[in-house]
């Protein structure tokens, strides 16, 4: 299961004002971000972030707005500089990079897909889709069936030749995507890619996405402020708040042991049964003679479970993987996990 | 006894006013008041005039008076001049080449050459047969009525002189827009230019280039007209959408892939409004450079106003807002076929 780590960022600070290494020194000796907003005029966009982004996995970075997410995934293709810490892609320490090296790293290693879209109205759908060709020196010719193939691929076989302006923003985001994709780079950071859509779009892209990537097995940061998203999609999943990380890890870990009054806030609102899988709750069954209701996958969420048991929570179920079997599930452990952690509770004493 | 007196000789300069004494020339209040003969009534409070450089004179001679001013202004420039001529004539010479050859070649073309070649132009800026019979119309009726000389001559002018705005405006308002000190710079210049009155600068002009140089209208028309494309290619560049900038920055461009790929084809609806403005503005100069031997219709004009001539003035008048709606209808057409190939 453990994969090689594709992009690691250690100890990383971002303090926005005019003189930031002040301001750091502040924050590193433990000054909150209203203090040092109010004291000595700067912002602090983030505070000791380590993550590690495993390659071939979806890591999602997940906060509300302000929390600084945007801002760390400009931080991995150095779009904003950090104030102090190490960014690794591979072996290599990019914030060591001249000029040069950076570019190549844009060009080459990471693309990006961007909320608004970002797309060049003045070019057509194909030439969209080549932007990263054409960056590298490509002519048209040389990335046509490139390009063709993956704007194929995400829906839009047709469209090439039409202006951005012309496609709703659910295909334009698309262009966006085939654009990241064309330019080939094992990376892609999506800064929340799929939040100008509605709903019924995203739903769709982030399919869209799933598919892609059961395919193509991409390093890919997402950023998002839906938790319904993130968990969706996440491999790794870090929250992030007022600039700081309060919870990174399996996703399914983090709804069944929120470590934090902000993180069980907010869970307390999702559908449980459709974002819990079958492998984080699965136990290893203690006797060999227990009755069988069915079989089900570990990939398989607690409401296909429930569903099948039609109510019934006396029955078990079989968890198997290829064939053999990994574990079993009960129904009472099942209920179990779909009780809401005490949230509610602590919502309303602070109500109160 | 002047009403400053006291403030000079409390100050102990006496003996440096009594010095230049004899030097400054006498103005013609002082020799009326001489000729009165007498010192003036002592002045009450309600008199006291402003302590202005002729007030202070009157009291202490040796203090410039302010005619001083312009004039050492004037001796300052010519002193100059010489020098700012070497530098400048050679310098400027092409811009008189280029306007000597194009009237050249627009007047001693045969009309029948001339008018078709404008109506090609007209057809491919605009893709608009309403607007290229409209031209056609105007041409005509100017030709017809014996003015086709003057007009072309206008056009001539125009085209060298938006042509060269557009070839300087548009490198200097992307140096403003890349460097904000570069645009702190710039700005109380292109402030000055639009707001000087054009006669103004045709005066040092005449002074430093020969009334018989055509380039001397050349570069009143081109300071006074190249303002509106340098303004409105910073803004242009300036108002390039972030995120596509974001984004070409996150695809590795380089700074000069980012200006010709992205912010130049961006920028170019502003820019052409700025095209758009400039030769408007050289039309109204080229009017007003007719004073300084800028052939054309405001040579017409001229004659007009100078002569009284109210049917020359009137007809030629006319022929100008022809040319004006003209350049203005085709140039907008060009810059609404840009705006629908790249609507948000």
């Amino acid at each position: 299961m453990d994969k090689d780590i594709k992009i690691s960022i250690k100890n990383l600070y971002k303090i926005f004002g005019p003189t930031p290494d002040v301001g750091l020194e502040y924050v590193r000796r433990g000054m909150n971000k209203s203090d040092l907003l109010e004291k000595q005029n700067h912002v602090l966009g983030l505070r000791d972030i380590n993550v590690d982004m495993r390659d071939g996995e979806i890591t999602v970075i997940m906060g509300l707005s302000g929390s600084g997410k945007s801002t760390l995934i400009r931080h991995l293709n150095r779009l904003i500089e950090p104030t102090a810490g190490e960014i690794r892609f591979g072996d290599e320490d990019v914030m060591q990079y001249d000029e040069t090296q950076l570019r190549k790293l844009r060009r080459e290693r990471m693309s990006m897909v961007f909320q608004k879209f970002a797309l060049l109205p003045h070019r057509t759908v194909l030439e969209n889709a080549g932007m990263a060709m054409d960056v590298r020196g490509q002519k048209t010719e040389d990335y046509e069936a490139e390009a063709r193939k993956w704007l194929a691929r995400v829906g839009l076989e047709g469209n090439e030749n039409q202006y951005p302006h012309q496609l709703s923003g659910g295909m334009q985001q698309r262009v966006g995507i085939a654009r990241a994709l064309v330019s080939n780079a094992p990376v892609m950071l999506m800064d929340e890619a799929f939040s100008a859509l509605d709903p019924l779009i995203r739903s769709d892209m982030q399919d869209l996405l799933l598919e892609l990537q059961e395919e193509l097995k991409k390093t890919i940061v997402f950023i998002t402020h839906d938790l319904d998203e993130a968990l969706k999609l996440a491999d790794h999943l870090v929250i992030l708040k007022d600039g700081e990380v309060i919870q990174q890890g399996d996703p399914q870990d983090i709804l069944l042991n929120p470590n934090d009054p902000y993180i069980i806030d907010f869970i307390s609102d999702i559908n449980r049964a459709r974002v819990l899988r079958v492998r984080s709750i699965m136990t290893q069954p203690d006797r060999d003679d227990i009755e069988y209701a069915g079989d089900i996958t570990e990939k398989d969420n607690l409401e296909t479970v429930l569903s099948r048991s039609k109510g019934d929570t006396s029955l078990t179920f079989r968890v198997v993987r290829d064939g053999q079997q990994v574990g079993a599930l009960t129904m009472k452990d099942l209920t179990r996990a779909l009780v809401p952690t005490e949230a509610s509770s602590e919502r309303d004493n602070r109500a109160n | 006894m002047a009403t400053y007196d006291a403030v000079f000789s409390s100050l102990g300069l006496d003996d440096w006013c009594s010095e230049g004494k004899s030097d400054a020339p006498m103005s013609m209040a002082q020799l009326l008041s001489k000729a009165k003969g007498g010192e003036p009534a002592e002045t009450s409070l309600w008199d006291l005039p402003f302590p202005s450089m002729d007030a202070l004179n009157k009291a202490c001679p040796a203090f410039p008076q302010s005619r001083e001013l312009t004039k050492g202004l004037e001796e300052g420039f010519l002193a100059v001049k010489d020098s700012m001529s070497v530098v400048l004539d050679p310098i400027t010479q092409p811009l008189s080449w280029a306007l000597d050859g194009t009237l050249y070649a627009m007047l001693s073309a045969p009309w029948w050459i001339v008018i078709p070649l404008l109506l090609a132009v007209v057809f491919v800026v605009s893709k608009s047969w309403k607007l290229v019979g409209f031209v056609a119309a105007s041409f005509v009726t100017l030709a017809f009525i014996d003015y086709y000389t003057y007009a072309m001559q206008t056009l001539a002018i125009i085209f060298v002189c938006a042509f060269l705005c557009v070839l300087l405006g548009v490198p200097i308002g992307i140096a403003m827009s890349r460097s904000d000190m570069m645009q702190r710079m710039t700005i109380p210049v292109l402030d000055m230019l639009q707001t000087l009155p054009p006669f103004v600068y045709l005066i040092p002009l005449i002074f430093l280039f020969s009334v018989t140089e055509s380039k001397l209208y050349g570069i009143a028309i081109i300071l006074y007209a190249i303002v509106p494309v340098i303004r409105l290619t910073n803004l242009g560049i300036r108002l390039v959408d972030k995120d596509v900038i974001e984004a070409a920055d996150a695809f590795g461009m380089t700074p000069r892939q980012k200006l010709f790929k992205v912010q130049i084809p961006l920028a170019l609806p502003n820019i052409m409004a700025g095209v758009n403005q400039t030769i408007m503005m050289s039309l109204a100069m080229v009017v007003i450079a007719s004073l300084v031997s800028a052939p054309g219709l405001g040579v017409l004009v001229l004659r007009g106003i100078r002569n009284l001539e109210l049917g020359v003035g009137l007809v030629s008048g006319l022929g100008i807002v022809i040319l004006a709606v003209i350049l203005d209808r085709v140039t907008k057409a060009s810059l609404a076929r840009i705006n629908a190939s790249q609507k948000h």
